[in-house]
Order: structure tokens, then sequence, then C-alpha cells
């Protein structure tokens, strides 16, 4: 009870709502603008969390990406141009229903679902993370090493790409992290001789270079999205009530599936999303209608993305391991800010992970009036023109890149990962899957390390208790899964 | 940059066994069978193994689809990407030189231009998104940007 209230004293603070309110309308306007994903916005708020509060810096990284998860449905409803790729999904239903004159129906119901899942997807963090926090107390270098793993296998897995293009961009990845000399032996590696290399790669350059570099740059090839039509809007949230009565089964499955997807490491919006949706068609009693603007989905999908998010949380703050790629930056920033993820996190810092919480509830109740003005104001952001917005940009990812150390080099780096992004994403290499690889890299390597050197190099203690047995039995079925899909993808084909 | 899959493969292959081979010239750990070099060599295996199966197209069935490709370009158009990390670069090398406002106005400016921004917007813009970085980054973060030709105003 102490911790809770300590919690709301630490979020009252002015600092703390000013954070909320700015990088909630940042997220928005950022989320809204096509192309500029939400890992982009988060990515680009990291120098700025550098010189903030730790409860601060988080909440900016929480609102932020809730934000833009949500205000990406608001071009794919009124463009078909989704605004971040967790939109993606629903795009098309989403702009049949604009079309049929539903425009508000469909905005409010990505608004509305998306703040019931946030909510929900808290209230699954509440509850399980201190449960598994318990657990993981008992977890040796063994566990980590496997959970670490299989962070990365999934990553591979949800892969909308050949598995083995995913796999071979988290080896890229982890090769990338084995520079410097941030290793159990402390010996530089592929330095080179560049003294910069020493200190390794940071994550924050590089994911800010494969996620805005990349970007503008494939915005240099690309035509320019068409301008939003002036349009006024009725109200948003009419409806939204019957719709929540009459689709609350979706709803509800909607929210337990974007849950899961965010705990597996490094599954992460998009993907619950397209799940969600994929679901919502195979169980409608009315699947006929899909695709001819028809909310189901939309309620579906918007709720899953939306409670994925917060769910992500949980591996992150408990193994370090992120969830998605969005938390891949907040754990840096958690180390960052001292706030070292882990099950202690949940006994030690227990004010801190309400305050966590409550930020959260807060980001998703606010969205519901900061996502009406933003739909009402939709029409002045979007006449946005790119080539107004994407210079602003590559100033920033220098700049923020700049920030991260006060070193040139960074700027470097961004402009290298920029161009590995944009090679990689071009010829179907999951740009995620390498993130992960780069976040990951030094913790696989000293968990699997430290283990093969208090078995005197032996592997059998990796199978011999019981958790890592079974965590090493999931690693090996999510090595296996590609064989089986490439496998039933081949029997069909003979005819 | 659109290149085949033999290409990438063969990429991803010998990047692998550069590793693996450097990996396995780390120095070791006295009385230790595992060091540094470990790691290194079971990734540079690992993209070995990858490369090799990209190139032979294991795989490729699972991929989506791309887009087709709008109407097709002469070969330069493509160049026109590497404009940012080029600005990028400039804004490395001078920096220091020019100072933040300078060439912070440069890098805008130009971005502009080739997204197909009128002299009318560019110009403004190239002014403007300076000052407001710098005063976000410099006055409220305290980020140490290199003055150089100009000092900015305040």
């Amino acid at each position: 009870m102490a911790d809770l209230l300590e919690a709301f004293r630490l979020v009252a603070q002015t600092d703390v709502i000013i954070a909320i309110l700015a990088a909630s309308v940042y997220g928005l306007v950022v989320g809204s603008l096509p192309g500029l994903s939400a890992t982009m916005a988060t990515a680009l708020l990291v120098p700025i969390t550098f010189y903030l509060s730790p409860i601060a810096a988080i909440a900016t990284i929480i609102a932020a990406s809730a934000m833009a998860i949500f205000s990406g449905d608001i071009p794919g409803c009124l463009l078909r141009i989704p605004g971040t790729p967790a939109s993606a999904a629903y795009t098309d239903e989403a702009y049949a229903m604009t079309r049929k004159g539903q425009a508000e129906l469909a905005l409010g119901a990505g608004l509305w679902f998306s703040a019931i899942g946030g909510i929900v997807g808290t209230l699954s963090l509440v509850l399980m993370a201190p449960a598994l926090a318990e657990m993981a107390l008992s977890f040796s270098t063994f566990e980590y090493f496997w959970l670490a793993f299989l962070g990365l296998m999934c990553a591979t897995l949800v892969a909308r790409s050949s598995p083995i293009k995913a796999i071979a961009a988290m080896f890229i990845g982890l090769l990338v992290s084995c520079i410097g000399m941030e290793n159990p032996a402390g010996t530089p590696r592929f330095t080179f001789g560049i003294t910069d290399l020493l200190g390794g790669i940071e994550p924050i350059p590089a994911l800010v270079g494969v996620f805005a570099v990349s970007e503008v740059m494939r915005a240099m090839l690309t035509a320019e999205p068409p301008p939003l039509p002036k349009r006024r809007f009725g109200s948003i949230l009419a409806g939204q009530w019957k719709l929540t009565k009459k689709y609350q089964w979706p709803m509800w499955r909607g929210n337990i599936v974007g849950i899961i997807i965010g705990v597996l490491p490094g599954a992460g919006a998009d993907m619950a999303a397209w799940v969600s949706y994929a679901m919502s068609k195979r169980f409608s009693k009315e699947p006929e209608k899909f695709g001819t603007g028809h909310p189901e989905g939309l309620v579906e999908a918007g709720a899953s993305n939306n409670a994925s998010l917060a769910s992500g949380w949980v591996p992150s703050l408990l193994f370090g391991i992120p969830g998605d790629t969005i938390t891949a930056i907040a754990i840096g920033v958690l180390y960052m800010k001292g706030l070292n993820p882990g099950p202690t996190l949940f006994t030690e810092r227990a004010s801190s992970m309400y305050a966590l919480y409550l930020i959260f509830i807060i980001a998703n109740i606010i969205m519901i009036p900061l996502g009406i003005l933003m739909i009402r104001a939709a029409s002045h952001v979007l006449k946005a023109p790119r080539s107004s917005v994407m210079p602003v940009i590559v100033l920033l990812c220098a700049v923020g890149a700049f920030a991260t150390g006060n070193n040139l080099f960074s700027v470097l780096l961004v402009a290298l990962f920029g161009c590995l992004g944009f090679v990689m994403e071009r010829n179907g290499y999951p740009v995620a899957a390498m993130v992960l690889g780069i976040v990951m890299g030094s913790m696989v390597e000293t968990n699997f390390i430290t283990s093969l050197i208090k078995s005197d190099s032996s592997v059998l203690p990796f199978f011999e208790r019981p958790v890592s047995a079974v965590l090493a039995f999931m690693t090996g079925a999510a090595l296996l899964w590609p064989l089986a899909l490439l496998f039933r993808k081949r029997q069909p084909q003979p005819a | 940059m659109q290149l085949s899959d033999r290409v990438t493969g063969a990429v991803i292959a010998t990047v692998g066994v550069a590793a693996a081979w450097a990996g396995s010239r780390l120095p070791g750990v006295p009385g230790q069978d595992v060091g540094p070099s470990v790691f290194p060599m079971i990734i540079g295996g690992g993209m070995l193994l990858c490369g090799v199966l990209i190139a032979l197209g294991v795989g490729s069935s699972l991929e989506v689809p791309e887009d087709p490709e709008e109407t097709p370009r002469p070969w330069f158009h493509g160049l026109r990407a590497l404009l940012p990390p080029a600005l990028l670069l400039f804004y490395v090398l001078t920096v220091d030189r020019l100072g933040f406002l300078i060439t912070a106005a440069a890098v805008v400016g130009v971005t502009s231009l080739a997204l197909g921004a009128r002299l009318r917007l560019a110009l403004p813009l190239a002014v403007l998104a300076p000052l407001f970085v710098h005063v976000v980054f410099v006055k409220l973060l305290r980020v140490p940007l290199p003055d150089g030709l100009m000092a900015a105003p305040w």
C-alpha cells in the first residue's frame, strides 16, 4: 500500500505529467504520418529521455508508443495507407468502412478498442509480472541462456518472410553485438584498430539508422501519398458501446491473443494485429462480410495490437528480454536510469513498477480525448508534405545520435545502419530480427559462456535442470518449425 | 537495391566465414576451454549455413511476394536513396568547422528539395528547423552542439 501511494506521488510530479502529455501529442502526430512507425517514434525519443528523471523517461516511451500504435489507424482508415505497420492488417477493412460513409465508426472503433486493449494488457502485466518474478528468482545462467535464445528464435518465427532470412538477419545482429570489448574475456573483437569501436556498438544508433534513416531513404524513391480530402466528422464515440456489446467475444479474444503475442519475446504489435485479424475472420459468424467494411475484425485486431504493447513489457522487465522492438529500446532506457530489468525489480523497486502501471493506465485513458482531437486535426496534420517532415527526421537522427554520447562516431553509425537496414528490407531480410540480435547478443553470449565455464564445457547441464529442459524443448520446437512449414508447403504442390 | 538471393546469400556466407576465421584467431583465456572465440565462431558457422541455404533458394517459397515496382526508372534513380546517409556523412565531416546551424540548414534544405519541395517551403524550413532543434537540444537538454562559424542568437 505504501508502495502504491509512493507510486502516485512519483507519477503526480509536474515533469512526469508534462512528459506524458508531450509524448502523447508527439506519438499521435508521428504515428499518424505514413512511413513513420511507432518504433521510430520511440527510437528518436531516447536521446531526450537521457535528460529526464527515470519515471518521466519511461512515461514518455509508454505514452508515445501507445498513442502511435493507435494513430497509425487514422491514415489507414482515411487514405488506405497504414501509419504504422501495426495497422496494416486491417487497413483495407477500415478504408472500406470509410467508403461506405462510416469513417467515424471505423476511427472510433480504432480509438475505443485501442484504449480497452491497452488497459486489459496493462492488467495482464500487473497480474503476470509479479507471479513470474517469483519463479524467475530461481533462474540460473542456463535458464537465462535458453530464455534469451528462445526470444531470438521467436523473433525469427513471427517474421512475415522466409524464416531462413530471418535467422540470417538475427545472426547479423549477433555479429554486430560481438564488436568491442564487452565480452566475457574483455578481449577487443572486430574493432579493426578503431578506438570508437572498443566500447561496442550501442543499440540506439543502430535502431535510429535501421528504423528512421532507412525510412527516409525509402521515401526518396517512392511517390508522395495523396493529400487527405478535407471532411467534417460526426461524433467519434457514438455507436462504440453498441459495438462493444455486439462484438464482446471477439474483443476479448483479441485482447488475449494480443497479450500472448506481446509476452512472446520478439513478437510485437504488428504480429498481434495480423494474427487477430485472421482469427477474427476464421471464427466470425459472417466471414463473407470481411473486407467489405465490417467492424468485427477492426474490433479484434485494434484491441489486440494495443494489448500486446503492454504485455510486451513482461519479459522486458523480468528478464531484460524485449517483447518487441519498442521494448528493446525501452530496456536500454531502463538500464540507463538504474532500473535494471530483473525479478528483483518487483521487490526492491516496487513503487517504480506501480508507477509504470499507473502511467500505462493514464496513457490509455487520455488516449480517448487526445485521440478524438487528433482525428479532428488529422486533415491538417496529414496535409504536411513529406518534404517538410523527412528533412526534420534526418536532422533529428543526426542530433539524437550525437546526443547519446556527444560523439560524432554515432552519427556515422546511424548512416551505416540506415544503408544496411535499407538493403536488408529491400531484399526480404526482416530488420527487427537483426535489432533483437544486437540488443540481446551480449546477454546470450554472457549466459552461454558463463554456463559453459560453470559446467566445465559440458553441454549436459543445459538440459538437466527442469525449467531449462522445458525452455530447451521450446527453443528446439521453434527451430524446427520453419522446417515443418517448408514441408507442409511442399506437399500439396505436386499436382 | 534489389539483389538476387544468390548475391545476398553469398555475401552472408562470406561474412560468416570471415567472422569464424577472425574469431578463431582471438587469444583464449589461460586455463579455460571457452573464451571470446566461441561465440563468433558459432555465429560465423550459422551465417555460412544460412547464406548457403538462401543462395540455394530454400525457404523462398514462404516469402510474401513484393509489391510490383512502379514505372521503370533509369538506374541512377536508385542512387537518390543514398542521399540521407550522404548528408549524415556531410554532417559528421563539417559540423565542427561550420557549426551546427549552418550544417543543419544545409542538411534540411537539401533533403527538402530532393523530396520535391519548392524553394518557398525549403528555405524557411532550413532556417527554422535547425533553430528549433538547437533550442530543444542545447537550451533544454544541454547537448553541446558546436557553434562553428555562426553561434545561435541566444
